[in-house]
C-alpha cells in the first residue's frame, strides 16, 4: 500500500514539475495533471479498499520520525480513505472537464489545480491544528487562483470578496489555534481533545481559544448569514471549479469541523446543529426565488453543508450512526452537486429555463434526475437510507422541533428542484444546442454510475430495520426498463404486463384476503390498463421505467413488512407515479404540485412512524397497535393526513384535478384506478392496527367521518361544474375517495366492507370512464365537453362503456355501484353518526348531475360539423374498457366471488354485522340483496321502456343545427349560448359559495409569501464584499452571544 | 509586563487593520489594512510563546541542548510565526494581483463598484 504521504508528495512534486516546462508544452503539462491526480485517487481507492475489504487498521504517519507534539501527525483511516478519494476523483474528472480552460490556461494553471486538491486532502488527512491551518490557507489561495479561470468576468470580483472574507477567517483561526495550544500544551487534535478534558483552571481562555477555531472552520462551511461570498463563487466561476468547490471543498471542511468538534465536545453540539439548521432553512429559502441555475446550485450546496453539519451537532443523539448518515448526505450530495455543475457547463445559457435543451438527450435528463434524486434523499440513493436513520433517531431522542424544521427544508428543495426538473421536461428549448464533447460528458456519467453504485453501497452497509432496496425484485425489474428503453414499445409493453402478472401469480399465496385484492387491482389490475398503451407508438422514452416504478412501488407497499419497507415503498410509487403524471403535455404545474403534496405527506408518514417505533428497528407494521397511548394519537394523526394527502381529502386535493386530468389517456386510469388505491391501503393499515384512537377527547375516527363527508360532498359538487370531461372525472375521484374513507371510518363491519367494494368498483369504473373519455378526447382533439356532442353513432363501443360507467358510478341497480350502496346504507344503519350521513347522502344525488353530463353533452345532441369524421376510439383504447365492461357485469352478478372470503377475513376485526352469502343471495341484519334477480328485474324495465320508447319516437322530428337564430347576430362567443355550456349554472348560482377555490388560494398564498420572504430576505446580500465580511462580524458576534 | 503590552499592541492592530478594512472603499487601502491585522496576529503569536527570563530558542555556545528546556523561550509559536508570515505574503501578493485586474476591467478601486454578483 503506497504511503499516504505520497498524496501530499505527488501532487506538490507535480505542481514543481509543471513549473519548470516550457509554457509552449501545454499537451504534457495536461498529461501530468491527468496521472498525478489519477494516482491520487489510485492511492485514495487502494487504502478503501484495504479498509473495508482488507480489515485494515488506521495508520499513523509521524513527519520527521518523532511522535507528535513534536511532530505533524496525519492519519489514514477509512473516513479519510473515502473522503481523500471523493476529493481526488472530482479534481480528476474536473481536471477532464476543464481541458480547455487548462490548456487556456497554461502550466501554471494546472499546478494551481494540483495545488488545491493538495490542500483538500490535507486538511482531511491532518491530526495537526497549524498544520489545518497551513492547508486551509493553501486552499484559499489556490481557490483563488482557480476562480481566475472562470470565462465570467464577474468571478473576479467574487474571488476578491472571498480573500476578504479568508483573510478575517484566518486571523481568527490562527490566534485560536496559538491560545488553545498555550492552554494545553499541544498542537495535535486527538492530544487536544483530551487535555482539554481536563483542563479545569483557565478552561475559560481555552473555551475562548476554541470559540475562535470553531467558527473559522464553520465559516469554511458557509453558514448563513456568513456565506455572500461563496454564492457569488458558485455563480461566478468555472462550472467545473464550483463542482470541486461543492463538493471536494465542503467535504475537506466539514471534516475539519468534525474534528474540530473532538476537541470542544458535546458542550458545542447544539451550536453546530444550530448554525446547520439555520443555514439549511434559510438557503433552501432564498434558493426558491433564484432563476439562475449555478446561483441556485450554490444556494442548494449550502442548504446541504448546512444539513449535515447538523447531523455532526446530533452525534450526542446519533452516536455510532453519525458517520453512516452524515457521509451517506454527504456523498450524495457531493456526487450530485458535482453532476449538476458539470452539466450546466454543457447548458448554453444561465436561466434554468434554458435547461430545456437537455430534453433531446435522454441520457442527460436522466443524469439530472439522477441527481435531483440524491439531493432530495429519494430512494433508492444513499441520502434516502441516511434521511430514514436521522429521523429515526431524531424521533426516538424526542428531538422533534428540529426533526420538523428539516422535513420543512426538505420540501422547500424538493420544491425548486423538481420545478427545475420540470421546466427541462416541459419548456421551449432554446436554440443553442447542448455541447456534447466527450471529455465533459465523461465525467457525467461517472457521476450518474457512481450515485448508483453508491446507492448499492449505502442500501447493503448493515444496519438493523433497513434492506438494500436495489435487491427488492419490483425495484429491479423497474430499474431495468432503463436499459431497455431503445425498444419499440409494444416490446416494451408486453414485457411489463408479463412481468407484472407472472409476479403477481408467483406471489398471490402469500397475501392474506384483504393485501390479495389490493395486489390484484395493482398487478392484474395495472396489466389490464396497460393494454391501453399497445395503441401508442415509437420507444416512448421514460414511460416504462416511470410506469414500473410506480408499480413496483405499490406492489412492495402491499408486501411491506416493516415500516422502512413501506416507506420506501411509498416514496418509490410517489416518484414513479410523478414521472408519469409529468408526461401529460401541459402538466407541468400540476405535476410539481402532486410531487409536492405527496412529499409533504410522505414527511407525515414518516416522522409518524419514526414517532411510533421510538427508536426501534425494524418496526413492523403490526406493532403500530402497540404505540404507547401518550404517543398513538399524534402518529395517528401524523399518517393519516399522510395518507389522506394521496386520497385527496378535502383541503388536501388540490393536486388532483390538473394531476389525473392532463395526465397521457392510458395514464389517467393508472394515476386514478390505481394510484388512489395506495393511499387506501395506508388508511385500511392504519386503521387496522391503530383502530380508534382519541386526541384530547375527540375521537379520531369520527374526525375523518366528517372529513370523508365534506370530501364526498364537495368533490362531487366541484365536478358537476366542469366542462373538461376529464377534469369532471378526476374531481369525482375526490367524491368517491371520499365515500371509501367515511366507509373506513365508520369502524363497522359493513362499513370497512363497503370501503373494499369501493377499492374494486372505483378502479375497474374510473379506469374505464378515463379510457373512454380519453379516446373520445384523442378523436376530437378536445377534452370540453361542450364542443363534443352527438357521438353515439360514431363511438358506440366508447358510449356503451361511459354508459354502464355511469350506471355504476351512480349506484343505481343492477351494477357493482348498487351493491356498494347497499352495503354502504346497512353500514350507515349499523353505526351511530347523524350528521356527516346527512352529509354524505346529499353528496349521492349530486353525482347523478355530472354523470348525465357525460352521456348528455358528449354522445348525445347534435353531431357539430367539425366531428363528423370521427371515428371509434383506437382498439388499444377500446378493448380494455370491453374487459372492464366484462369484469363490471361478473362483479355485478357474483359479488360474492370476491367480497365474501374478505368478509369472513373481517371477521378478525369486527366479529359482529358481517354478511350472510347464500347462493346469489346476501343477507344483513337490515335486509336481503339478490343481484342475479335485480339485474333481471330491471333488465326488463329497461327493455320494455326502451321498446315503448322506440314506439313512441317514430313521428319525431329532428332538429337542425341552424333552426336556431340569435336575432340575425353572431354571438360574440358562441359557446356561451350552446346548451351543454355552463349546464349546471342554476345549480352554481345556488350553491356556488360550496366549490370556491378556498383550499387552492390557502395553498396557493402559502407558497407566495414563501417566495416572497424569500426574495426579500435574499437581498440582504447586496455584492459588496465589505457587506459580507460584515455577515461575516456580526455572525462571530451573535454566535459569541449564543454560545458564552 | 512586557508580554501583555505586546499582546494589547498585537490585538490593537488586528482591531485597527479590521477597521480600516471595513471602513475603506479603496482595494489598495483594505489591502494595506488587511497587512496591518497579519502583522498584529504575528505579534500576538509571539507574545504568547514568549517566556519571562529566558532566551531565545537558538542552541548554540551559551545554550546547550542539555539544559535547553529549561532556559529557552517556547519555540513552537516562533516557528510557527514565520509560516504565517510567509503564508501572509503570499496572500497579500494574490490580493494585490487581484486588485490589479479588477482596476484594469473597471479602471476603478472602489469595492462598492464590484456588485454585479448579489442575492
Amino acid at each position: 500500500m503506497p504511503n499516504a504521504l505520497y498524496l501530499i508528495v505527488a501532487a506538490l512534486a507535480a505542481s514543481f514539475v509543471l513549473g519548470l516546462l516550457s509554457p509552449k508544452r501545454c499537451g504534457i503539462a495536461y498529461a501530468i495533471t491527468l496521472v498525478t491526480l489519477a494516482f491520487m485517487a489510485w492511492v485514495s481507492a487502494g487504502w478503501l479498499w484495504a479498509f473495508v475489504v482488507g480489515g485494515a487498521q488506521p495508520v499513523e504517519i509521524l513527519t520527521a520520525g518523532a511522535l507528535p507534539p513534536y511532530a505533524i501527525n496525519l492519519r489514514m483511516g477509512r473516513a479519510e480513505a473515502a473522503m481523500t478519494l471523493l476529493i481526488n476523483l472530482t479534481g480528476l474528472l474536473s481536471a477532464l472537464y476543464l481541458k480547455e480552460s487548462l490548456f487556456k490556461l497554461g502550466h501554471r494553471g494546472m499546478a494551481v489545480l494540483l495545488v488545491a486538491i493538495m490542500a483538500f486532502c490535507g486538511i482531511v488527512l491532518t491530526r495537526d491544528l497549524f498544520n489545518l491551518f497551513v492547508f486551509f490557507e493553501l486552499a484559499a489561495i489556490s481557490t483563488a487562483g482557480l476562480i481566475l479561470l472562470s470565462e465570467d468576468d464577474r468571478a473576479l470580483s467574487a474571488g476578491f470578496k472571498y480573500l476578504i472574507v479568508s483573510q478575517f477567517v484566518s486571523t481568527f483561526l490562527l490566534i485560536g489555534i496559538l491560545f488553545a495550544y498555550h492552554a494545553t500544551g499541544t498542537l495535535n487534535i486527538d492530544t487536544m481533545a483530551t487535555s482539554a478534558r481536563l483542563l479545569q483552571v483557565g478552561a475559560q481562555g481555552f473555551t475562548l481559544a476554541f470559540f475562535l477555531m470553531f467558527i473559522a472552520l464553520v465559516t469554511e462551511l458557509k453558514p448563513f448569514p456568513a456565506n455572500g461570498w461563496a454564492l457569488d463563487i458558485y455563480e461566478s466561476a468555472h462550472p467545473a471549479y464550483s463542482a470541486i468547490f461543492s463538493a471536494a471543498a465542503a467535504t475537506a471542511s466539514l471534516y475539519a469541523v468534525d474534528k474540530l468538534l473532538l476537541i470542544g465536545g458535546a458542550s458545542w453540539y447544539p451550536m453546530a446543529s444550530g448554525i446547520g439548521i439555520l443555514t439549511f432553512l434559510a438557503a433552501n429559502l432564498f434558493a426558491l426565488p433564484q432563476s439562475n441555475d449555478r446561483r441556485l446550485l450554490g444556494y442548494s450546496s449550502v442548504a446541504q453543508i448546512g444539513l449535515i453539519l447538523v447531523v455532526l451537532g446530533q452525534r450526542d443523539l446519533l452516536g455510532e450512526s453519525t458517520s453512516f448518515i452524515a457521509i451517506g448526505l454527504l456523498v450524495s450530495h457531493a456526487v450530485a452537486k458535482a453532476g449538476l455543475y458539470w452539466l450546466s457547463g454543457l447548458v448554453q445559457k444561465r436561466n434554468l429555463i434554458d435547461w430545456a435543451a437537455l430534453r433531446g438527450h435522454p441520457f442527460l435528463v436522466f443524469a439530472f434526475i439522477t441527481f435531483v434524486a440524491m439531493l432530495t434523499s429519494l430512494p433508492p440513493f444513499p441520502g434516502f437510507y441516511a434521511k430514514w436513520e436521522l429521523v429515526r433517531m431524531l424521533a426516538g431522542g424526542g428531538r422533534l422541533a428540529l426533526l420538523a424544521l428539516i422535513l420543512v427544508g426538505a420540501l422547500i428543495e424538493a420544491g425548486y428542484l423538481f420545478r427545475w426538473f420540470g421546466y427541462i421536461l416541459k419548456r421551449e428549448p432554446p436554440t443553442e444546442a447542448v455541447s456534447g464533447e466527450v471529455h465533459k460528458l465523461v465525467p457525467v456519467f461517472v457521476a450518474v454510475l457512481a450515485g448508483w453504485a453508491l446507492g448499492y453501497l449505502w442500501g447493503d452497509l448493515s444496519g438493523t430495520g433497513r434492506h438494500n432496496l436495489l435487491l427488492a425484485l419490483p425495484l429491479v425489474f423497474a430499474v431495468g426498463f432503463l436499459l431497455l428503453d431503445w425498444l419499440p414499445a409494444w416490446v416494451k409493453n408486453t414485457l411489463a404486463i408479463t412481468g407484472m402478472v407472472a409476479f403477481f401469480f408467483l406471489t398471490y399465496t402469500e397475501y392474506d384476503p384483504l393485501r390479495l385484492i389490493f395486489a390484484l387491482i395493482f398487478l392484474i389490475g395495472g396489466a389490464i390498463t396497460l393494454l391501453a398503451s399497445y395503441d401508442a407508438h415509437g420507444r416512448r422514452i421514460g414511460f416504462y421505467p416511470a410506469a414500473m416504478l410506480m408499480v413496483a412501488g405499490m406492489v412492495m407497499l402491499v408486501r411491506a413488512k416493516d415500516s422502512f419497507e413501506f416507506f420506501a415503498a411509498w416514496e418509490l410509487l410517489t416518484i414513479g407515479s410523478y414521472f408519469l403524471i409529468l408526461r401529460g403535455k401541459h402538466s407541468e404545474p400540476h405535476a410539481l404540485s402532486y410531487l409536492l403534496f405527496s412529499l409533504g405527506g410522505a414527511f407525515l408518514i414518516l416522522a409518524g412512524f419514526a414517532i411510533a417505533a421510538q427508536g426501534v428497528a425494524p418496526f413492523p407494521i403490526s406493532a403500530l397497535g402497540q404505540v404507547a397511548p401518550s404517543l398513538a394519537p399524534w402518529v395517528f394523526v401524523l399518517l393519516a393526513t399522510g395518507f389522506m394527502t394521496k386520497t385527496a381529502a378535502i383541503g388536501l386535493h388540490i393536486w388532483l384535478p390538473g394531476a389525473h386530468a392532463e395526465a397521457e389517456t392510458d395514464v389517467s386510469p393508472m394515476v386514478s384506478g390505481i394510484l388512489l388505491k395506495a393511499g387506501l391501503f395506508g388508511l385500511f393499515v392504519l386503521l387496522m392496527t391503530m383502530g380508534k384512537q382519541q386526541l384530547y377527547g375527540i375521537e379520531l375516527t369520527h374526525v375523518l367521518l366528517w372529513i370523508a363527508a365534506f370530501t364526498a360532498l364537495l368533490g362531487n359538487l366541484m365536478a358537476v361544474f366542469q366542462e373538461d370531461a376529464k377534469r369532471l372525472l378526476a374531481y369525482s375521484s375526490i367524491g368517491q375517495m371520499g365515500y371509501a374513507l367515511f366507509g373506513l371510518a365508520l369502524m363497522n363491519h359493513l362499513g370497512w366492507l363497503m370501503a373494499l367494494m369501493f377499492v374494486i368498483n372505483h378502479y375497474i369504473y374510473k379506469s374505464m370512464l378515463f379510457l373512454s373519455v380519453g379516446g373520445v378526447a384523442k378523436r376530437t382533439g378536445t377534452r370540453e365537453m361542450y364542443r363534443m356532442g352527438g357521438l353515439i353513432r360514431l363511438m358506440p363501443l366508447s358510449f356503451i362503456a361511459v354508459l354502464i360507467g355511469i350506471i355504476a358510478v351512480s349506484g343505481v341497480p343492477p351494477l357493482s355501484g348498487f351493491g356498494g350502496r347497499w352495503i354502504f346504507y346497512n353500514a350507515i344503519l349499523a353505526s351511530d353518526y347523524r350528521m356527516p350521513m346527512v352529509i354524505i347522502f346529499l353528496a349521492g344525488p349530486v353525482a347523478f348531475l355530472y354523470l348525465f353530463r357525460l352521456i348528455h353533452s358528449i354522445f348525445l345532441g347534435q353531431l357539430k360539423d367539425e366531428l363528423r369524421r370521427v371515428k371509434e376510439a383506437p382498439f388499444w383504447i377500446v378493448l380494455p374498457q370491453m374487459l372492464y365492461v366484462g369484469l363490471l357485469l361478473a362483479f355485478a352478478l357474483v359479488p360474492g366471488l370476491v367480497l365474501r372470503r374478505v368478509d369472513s377475513y373481517l371477521n378478525l376485526f369486527f366479529p359482529e354485522g358481517g354478511l350472510h352469502w347464500e347462493g346469489f343471495e346476501i343477507t344483513s341484519d337490515y335486509g336481503y340483496w339478490n343481484p342475479v334477480a335485480i339485474m333481471i328485474v330491471v333488465a326488463v324495465i329497461f327493455v320494455s321502456l326502451f321498446a315503448w320508447l322506440l314506439f313512441v319516437n317514430r313521428r319525431a322530428q329532428k332538429v337542425k343545427q341552424f333552426n336556431i337564430v340569435f336575432s340575425a347576430e353572431r354571438p360574440y362567443r358562441p359557446e356561451t349560448t350552446h346548451f351543454a355550456w355552463n349546464f349546471f349554472a342554476p345549480y352554481r348560482k345556488a350553491l356556488g359559495f360550496l366549490v370556491q377555490p378556498y383550499a387552492t388560494n390557502f395553498w396557493g398564498t402559502l407558497t407566495d409569501i414563501l417566495h416572497t420572504a424569500g426574495d426579500l430576505a435574499r437581498r440582504l446580500y447586496d455584492g459588496n464584499g465589505q457587506s459580507y465580511a460584515f455577515h461575516f462580524l456580526v455572525f462571530v458576534v451573535v454566535v459569541f452571544g449564543m454560545g458564552l | 509586563m512586557m508580554i501583555h503590552l505586546a499582546m494589547a499592541t498585537g490585538f490593537l492592530l488586528i482591531l485597527i487593520g479590521f477597521y480600516g478594512a471595513l471602513s475603506n472603499r479603496n482595494l489598495l487601502r483594505m489591502i494595506v489594512a488587511f497587512t496591518i491585522a497579519d502583522s498584529g496576529v504575528n505579534l500576538v503569536i509571539v507574545a504568547i510563546g514568549y517566556m519571562p527570563g529566558r532566551t531565545a530558542p537558538i542552541l548554540d555556545a551559551t545554550v546547550k541542548a542539555g539544559d535547553a528546556a529549561a532556559r529557552v523561550i517556547d519555540p513552537v509559536p516562533q516557528a510557527l510565526v514565520l509560516t504565517a508570515i510567509v503564508i501572509g505574503v503570499g496572500v497579500t501578493a494574490l490580493m494585490l494581483a487581484y486588485a490589479y485586474k479588477l482596476y484594469e476591467k473597471k479602471r476603478s478601486l472602489d469595492i462598492a463598484k464590484f456588485t454585479e454578483l448579489r442575492g
